[in-house]
């Protein structure tokens, strides 16, 4: 008894002393956070520092150690090099002043991405005192990243030709293969007598790469780009497909009675419950059908197609430009990471409601 | 028309084929009941005796193997907003905000132009007016389960059909909810048949307790409860009726 009320006066006393909603999420972190030592604090800022150091070095190594080979503008990839870190700089003097304002989570932020960052300015080093400064690394097979800048400028028509042509077959064939594979998918989903006939061509044809087709498209198209589009959409066609049709066979029955109960035609049970609860599940095979539209895509180039950056890259080996070649690679790169990212942004935006649900 | 409605059971019988062996064999035998608007019928019974059975036939969600069910002369085919039906799970289209979910039905059959009071008015009646554009995700299961409700009764239904809408809360959410339902029936006097597992809840809440029997699922009894609003849960009525009942369904337990 003695014991028990002893409970209660002390939990009103917990209760009463609880800092109240004057925290924000901010000060909140930073209070449940352990106390960082002086010398930890020293060491955080230091490493803050460090991405700049380390554009220092690559700076450093570029100009004061004599060139192997002859280097053109050589003030090309110094620009290169600045212009990140000036950036960085202009990033970091925001978190100090912010830092200083009591609001931390810039800071972190920069902490925490700053290892990376220097990680890459040492490796562009290394890659620099292996190629131009030494020739350790085979010239001309890899160059050095000058020579490739200097490609790309002197080149830039040529490239910029390729990468529209690409990005055109790229966009033609996903979202055609996407459209495609939304229709299929559907209609696969919902009724039990067009998968009954689809099944099987999925399940045969499926686990053929689309590059086995190539050769016998490129014979039977009746133009080179529906060929071509036709490839590219084939991968995405089938992830789209299978996504979309494993997202609504899946859809919890207790969805559509409620639906029925609230008026809801056999049309809109189909685009108003089916499709947005199959979303997750479509998106899914949509980023999937992207990487395998990109697959399809610089095969297509490389062996059939004669234009754009999978073309460019064997005909710049073809003539021993390994500048050129590394330079559509570098293009390669920034684009398809470009897509992937707008597919994920759109992505997150669509799926929205499931912040909270999925875990 | 919603006033002086008659729902009609007419000697139902409902036979399930088992398709999965975890699925549960359902079955009604012989159902004759008669419900009319104004009434609020609760149905008891153990597990498997065919409660929610009876619930998804009055709403159009299956058809009976034997026997007929119309309203008012008008047979039953298939679902419509007319039943509104409230689940155990709250059901709620998690791709849809709060106010989405709510206007549902109305967008469904095109007439929400000119009805967007009716949906604010909706939320009102439930206090969730400051939760109308978050996702259902973030709701607790009380107002998920409140949302559920207004969602059916959006659309003005002759008969609002529950299915244990209270099962899944916690004890004082489940109370309190007990007396908003009560409060918008009385104010609406639509025909309410709700399904439950507990004896108290049927009689704090029904003008009508049906008592029901397992395998096959048929009608023990049928129990008025002749009480006043709102009820009190110790007054000495209260109690007779609850052992009445309790008393009936020990006996089925024993046959």
């Amino acid at each position: 008894m003695n014991t028990s009320e002893k409970n209660v006066t002390l939990n009103t006393n917990n209760s009463s002393q609880v800092p109240g909603s004057h925290l924000t999420r901010d000060a909140l972190f930073e209070l449940e956070q352990k106390e960082k030592t002086t010398a930890q604090k020293a060491l955080d800022w230091f490493i803050s520092l460090c991405p700049l150091l380390c554009c220092g070095i690559a700076l450093m190594e570029y100009i004061l150690i004599p060139d192997k080979y002859a280097n053109k503008n050589p003030e090309r990839y110094a620009v290169l090099l600045l212009i990140p870190a000036a950036v960085y700089l202009i990033f970091w003097i925001r978190a100090f002043l912010l830092y200083r304002k009591g609001k931390r989570q810039y800071f972190r932020d920069i902490r925490h991405r700053a290892p990376l960052y220097s990680v890459i300015y040492l490796l562009l080093t290394a890659l620099d005192s292996l190629t131009l400064k030494t020739g350790l690394l085979l010239y001309p097979f890899i160059p050095w990243v000058n020579d490739i800048i200097n490609a790309a400028i002197l080149d830039w028509p040529m490239l910029l030709k390729s990468t529209v042509f690409t990005l055109r077959l790229l966009f033609l064939g996903y979202f055609g293969g996407v459209l495609a594979g939304l229709i299929t998918g559907v209609a696969c989903g919902y009724s039990r007598r067009i998968r009954y006939w689809i099944d099987p061509v999925i399940k045969v044809l499926g686990p053929i790469p689309t590059a086995t087709w190539i050769p016998l498209i490129m014979l039977l198209a009746t133009s080179l780009l529906a060929g071509s589009v036709f490839i590219v959409g084939l991968g995405t066609w089938f992830a789209v497909t299978v996504a979309t049709m494993t997202g609504i066979s899946n859809v919890d029955q207790s969805f559509y009675e409620a639906a029925k109960t609230l008026g809801t035609s056999e049309r809109q049970l189909i685009f108003r419950i089916a499709i947005p609860y199959a979303m997750p599940s479509i998106l899914q095979g949509m980023t999937q059908g992207m990487s395998s539209a990109c697959i399809s895509l610089m095969i297509a180039e490389m062996v059939g197609v004669e234009a754009g950056l999978g073309w460019y890259i064997t005909w710049a080996k073809a003539w021993a430009a390994y500048n050129k070649m590394f330079a559509a690679i570098v293009v390669i790169c920034i684009v398809f990471n470009f897509v992937t990212r707008v597919l994920d942004l759109v992505k997150g935006r669509i799926l929205r409601w499931q912040i909270g649900v999925v875990k | 028309m919603a006033d002086n409605l008659t729902l009609n059971i007419n000697h139902v019988s409902k036979s399930f084929a088992r398709i999965e062996k975890d699925d549960i064999t359902n079955a009604l035998a012989d159902v004759d009941l008669h419900f009319h608007s104004k009434e609020f019928v609760s149905l008891v019974g153990t597990s498997g005796c065919g409660k929610s059975t009876i619930l998804r036939l009055i709403a159009g969600l299956i058809t009976p193997t034997s026997g007929s069910l119309d309203i008012s002369g008008t047979p039953i085919t298939k679902p419509g907003p007319d039943r509104g039906m409230v689940f155990q799970k709250p059901t709620l289209f998690p791709w849809l905000t709060v106010k989405k979910n709510v206007e549902f039905s109305l967008k469904m059959q095109n007439r929400l132009n000119g009805n967007e009071e009716l949906v604010d008015r909706m939320l009102r009646l439930i206090h969730l007016e400051a939760f109308k554009d978050d996702y259902p995700g973030q709701l607790s299961g009380g107002m998920a389960q409140r949302v559920a409700l207004v969602r059916s009764l959006i659309s003005n239904p002759e008969i609002l059909l529950m299915d244990e809408p209270l099962g899944a809360l916690d004890a004082f959410t489940r109370m309190a909810m007990q007396d908003e339902i009560l409060d918008i029936w009385q104010k609406s006097r639509q025909l309410v048949v709700m399904v439950t597992h507990d004896i108290d809840e049927a009689i704090y809440m029904g003008t009508k307790v049906v008592i029901m029997d397992a395998n096959p699922g048929r009608i023990r009894a049928e129990i008025p409860i002749e009480l006043t609003y709102p009820r009190n849960r110790s007054s000495s009525l209260f109690v007779e009726y609850r052992n009445q009942i309790l008393e009936m369904m020990e006996l089925g337990v024993k046959e």
